[in-house]
């Protein structure tokens, strides 16, 4: 029993980080560029299946997928947010967020359709066949040591991005008090098109790593937008230590919550949660991380 | 309009619906069917657009009030439930559900509650998916096929005018609604919802209104689909991409105008089935093209769009309804001069408002420091301050903008605590805002208007409303502004909007924050003037927050002074003006009082 816990713990520590992952790429688009992008999950689907098929096709490692695939992301979020989102915000509120939403939703539907026609609509993964370690009972596979150093290793690439460079202060400065940012020097409008490419190429590296041990299919998109938008509302807009934490606690809570009562539920649970968080507090976690 | 220019639109009308009730008689199944989906589809889209273009809520959840009504229809009617009681049925569910959906979801606005809403759908999905013994997962349901013919005839077209009917309904429903202060109460809520609760409307029920009835209609719409379609399966009600599609429709045409839903669906149904026609794959690709393109080209809908707006006939199709009404009534004269409030001698000996210890605090900050303050009726109090010393914190205690942390509020003798916004108001306080809330795009006249129609007793409808609102306006110098809207004001007309709209409250307590900032001298007379008037005339007890003494002086009683949340000065203006201390803090030492 012990031994099956501890097997469900690995999976959903390691499933909770890419959804840290994924959750921090959307807060950072999201606190800096005030874009809700519903197609979030579905760009990390679209890199899970186009790492697959170069994967499958070519025999291409995974490190090298990542390297093709982290340019070409960051080039379709910077061209996002140049060409379809940047326009709506001379709306007035209530349009800018219809039209954002429309925008994305849109973008989700196309995206995942064209997915589902080109590679189709099956669940997809990157087989490495790589060797797999036993600890008594435990089972452990090089797949996942590999994941979690990627994991590990891009969580701490991205706090010293944000800590140390230039790019990386000034998207914690706008996060923090947009105007206050601007009248410093800041670019707003080069900003928020950079962090909207960042975000999106988090999300690239985070596709390739997920796709290494889960499956994914062009349909899982707008699921896991749910669970990153569940984590940033617990773990609080631009905070990394708190996706990180949020995202383990969902990930681990799936895996017990398909375990014990069962799977089927286990995709709704962060939908419940979320709801069940909005209601309990309206404003409490988001005003706690403006202040 | 007169009536006779009325008269040919509406023979368009309605021959456009004898031929539309003849389609399924002659026109064939293929365009019975086209037909009928656009006609649900409308009715969808159209209950979306009672809470979106009305109160400004993105509801992208609410397809799954078609999908829940359609569950719900087949359930009752595979459990032998004849198709009326089957329709019944998925109405209650569906207009409770969402009733109660409202509780949670209103606490959230703006891409929240967008965001809430949308994931209702995969919620929703997941539920139908699961809940076997109930909605038979997966496999779907399907409609007992002894059932598909009445008197021989295919119950398909039943469904159609059942769809037809509805969808004259929920149009019928839409235009009623900007006739009544119901809409206009949704419309205040899409501008400024804590404005609108100042001003004396209880804004939740109202909310839950507009998403109840929206459910029900959906749940109709969604009946009338399992009934033609007899089978339902949780992926095509609860997908994404159906369920965007109505949304998409409203925004296409013109969300909040009366044709732009139907306009949106016209359009979208037959583009879309177009582009179906002559397209074996990318079916999704084309909706998610759709969707985007409508997000990001037409933030106003077609209806809006410059080029419609310049050909004659069509350009009132971009007005809101309001909005033509409003155009119409505003040329009607006041019946008197004066304010239509009744003449009050105030009781100079009893004590109005009184606060104990009155604290509010942000966080450490603490903003109002137990303040005692007692106001007469009848009496003018002029409340001065540095700013940051908390006089509009105060404003806001005590029409209930925040809930002090500690201390009470006694007002014409019964405890404020724990009241909510517009029962204060209705109990008679009525307040401005330092920056002035208008409601920006309605009229002078229909902002001042508002409070008429949700007063406690005796509210007026719209009509009565919107005349009563005339004499207020001129009272505030907006005579010739009535049908301008507020948006397009100055900032000093704007501010005479809020007193004008503070007055329709018909307030014993009218709080005044800072209105003469910004004025000539003649016109800073004129509202002292009006201050006072209110006061002789009405019997209204004013606290008038300003910064510019010399207007104080001139009407106020007595003088109180803000330090830090603190009182520091409270008495006549000759000796408070005098007090070291106050002119330590706040008028600056070696200053010429002027008094």
């Amino acid at each position: 029993m012990t031994a099956i816990i501890i097997q469900l713990l690995i999976g959903g520590v390691l499933l909770g980080g890419l959804y840290a992952l994924i959750a921090f790429g959307l807060s950072l688009i999201y606190g800096v560029a005030r874009v809700l992008n519903f197609a979030h999950g579905t760009l990390l689907a679209i890199a899970g299946i186009a790492a697959s098929v170069m994967s499958a096709a070519w025999g291409l490692n995974p490190l090298l997928i990542a390297a093709i695939l982290l340019p070409v992301f960051f080039a379709f979020g910077w061209l996002m947010y140049v060409f379809l989102l940047e326009p709506l915000k001379a709306r007035n509120p209530m349009q800018t967020v219809v039209g954002t939403v429309l925008v994305t939703v849109g973008l989700l539907l196309i995206l995942s359709d064209l997915a589902a026609q080109l590679a189709g609509p099956t669940n997809r993964n990157i087989r490495l066949d790589l060797d797999v370690f036993a600890f008594g009972g435990i089972i452990v596979s090089t797949t996942e040591l590999y994941i979690l150093l990627g994991i590990v290793g891009l969580t701490l690439a991205l706090h010293a991005i944000l800590t140390r460079t230039w790019f990386g202060r000034a998207v914690r400065a706008v996060t923090q008090d947009s105007v206050g940012a601007r009248i410093c020097g800041v670019r707003a409008g080069a900003i928020h098109a950079a962090t909207v490419a960042f975000g999106s190429a988090i999300v690239a590296i985070a596709g390739v790593l997920y796709t290494l041990n889960f499956p994914v299919n062009p349909y899982v998109g707008f699921e896991l937008t749910v669970k990153a938008f569940t984590i940033i509302i617990l773990g609080g807009i631009g905070s990394l230590p708190g996706a990180l934490l949020a995202g383990i606690f969902l990930g681990v809570a799936e895996a017990l919550t398909g375990f014990f009562w069962s799977s089927d539920w286990a995709p709704g649970l962060s939908i419940m949660l979320l709801l069940a968080i909005l209601i309990l507090f309206p404003q409490g976690f988001l005003s706690r991380s403006a202040t | 309009m007169t009536a006779a220019r009325r008269l040919p639109g509406r023979l368009l009308i309605a021959a456009v619906l004898v031929v539309a009730a003849l389609v399924p008689i002659f026109g064939g199944a293929y365009l019975t069917t086209f037909l009928f989906t656009l006609l649900y589809a409308y009715i969808v889209a159209q209950s979306w657009d009672w809470l979106h273009g009305e109160a400004g809520y993105v509801n992208l959840g609410h397809y799954i009030y078609f999908g829940v009504g359609a569950y719900a229809f087949a359930i009752a009617n595979v459990n032998g439930a004849p198709v009326i009681l089957s329709f019944l049925v998925a109405a209650l569910v569906t207009g409770a559900m969402g009733a109660l959906l409202s509780f949670p979801l209103f606490r959230l606005r703006g891409d929240y509650f967008a965001f809430a809403t949308l994931s209702l759908l995969p919620l929703f999905e997941l539920l139908a998916s699961n809940l076997v013994p109930i909605t038979r997962g997966s496999d779907g349901i399907l409609l007992p096929p002894a059932t598909a013919m009445i008197h021989g005839i295919d119950v398909k077209m039943f469904a159609y005018y059942v769809a037809l009917a509805g969808s004259v309904a929920v149009f019928c429903l839409s235009m009623w609604m900007s006739h009544t202060t119901f809409g206009y109460a949704l419309k205040a809520i899409r501008n400024d919802e804590q404005a609108a609760e100042v001003v004396g409307i209880r804004i939740f029920p109202i909310k839950l209104q507009a998403m109840a009835y929206g459910a029900v209609a959906a749940s109709v719409a969604g009946g009338t689909y399992i009934w033609s379609f007899r089978y339902i399966e949780p992926r095509t009600v609860f997908g994404l991409d159906v369920a965007l599609i109505p949304v998409a429709m409203a925004l296409l045409g013109g969300s909040g105008l009366l044709w732009g839903p139907l306009v949106g669906a016209i359009l979208l149904s037959v583009g879309i089935q177009l582009l179906i026609l002559n397209l074996t794959m990318l079916q999704f690709t084309i909706i998610g093209l759709a969707i985007l393109l409508i997000g990001r080209f037409m933030p106003g809908g077609l209806l809006r769009a410059g080029w419609i707006q310049r050909v004659p006939l069509l350009a009132p199709l971009g007005q809101e309804h309001h909005e033509r009404i409003a155009a119409a009534t505003a040329a009607a004269p006041a019946a008197a001069d004066g304010l239509p409030l009744a003449r009050a001698k105030p009781d100079r000996s009893r004590v109005l408002l009184a606060t104990r210890d009155l604290t509010m605090a942000f966080g450490g900050n603490v903003a109002v420091n137990r303040v005692n303050l007692e106001v007469r009726e009848g009496e003018i109090l002029g409340l001065i301050g540095a700013n940051g010393s908390g006089k509009t914190t105060l404003f806001n205690c005590l029409s209930k903008v925040f809930e002090p942390i500690e201390g009470d509020i006694v007002f014409a003798g019964g405890s404020l605590r724990g009241l909510r916004r517009d029962t204060v108001s209705r109990l008679g306080i009525g307040r401005t805002y330092q920056i002035p809330r208008p409601f920006g795009d309605l009229t002078v006249q229909e902002n001042v208007a508002m409070p008429l129609m949700f007063r406690a007793d005796n509210p007026l409808d719209r009509r009565s409303a919107m005349a009563e609102a005339i004499r207020f306006a001129a009272f505030a110098g907006l005579r010739d502004k009535l049908a301008e809207r507020a948006d397009r004001l100055t900032l000093q007309q704007r501010k005479a909007v809020e007193f004008a709209r503070a007055l329709a409250c018909r307030p014993r307590l009218l709080l005044v924050d800072e209105v003469a900032s910004g004025l000539t001298p003649a016109e800073v007379r004129r509202f002292v003037d009006h201050i006072r008037e209110v006061r002789d005339t009405y019997g209204v007890t004013v606290i008038w927050v300003e910064h510019l003494i010399s207007a104080l002086t001139q009407v106020i009683d007595r003088l109180v002074v803000l330090e830090q949340g603190c009182i520091i000065a409270d008495g006549a203006p000759n000796n408070v003006l005098r007090d070291e201390h106050v002119l330590r803090s706040y008028i600056g030492t070696g200053a010429k009082v002027v008094a």
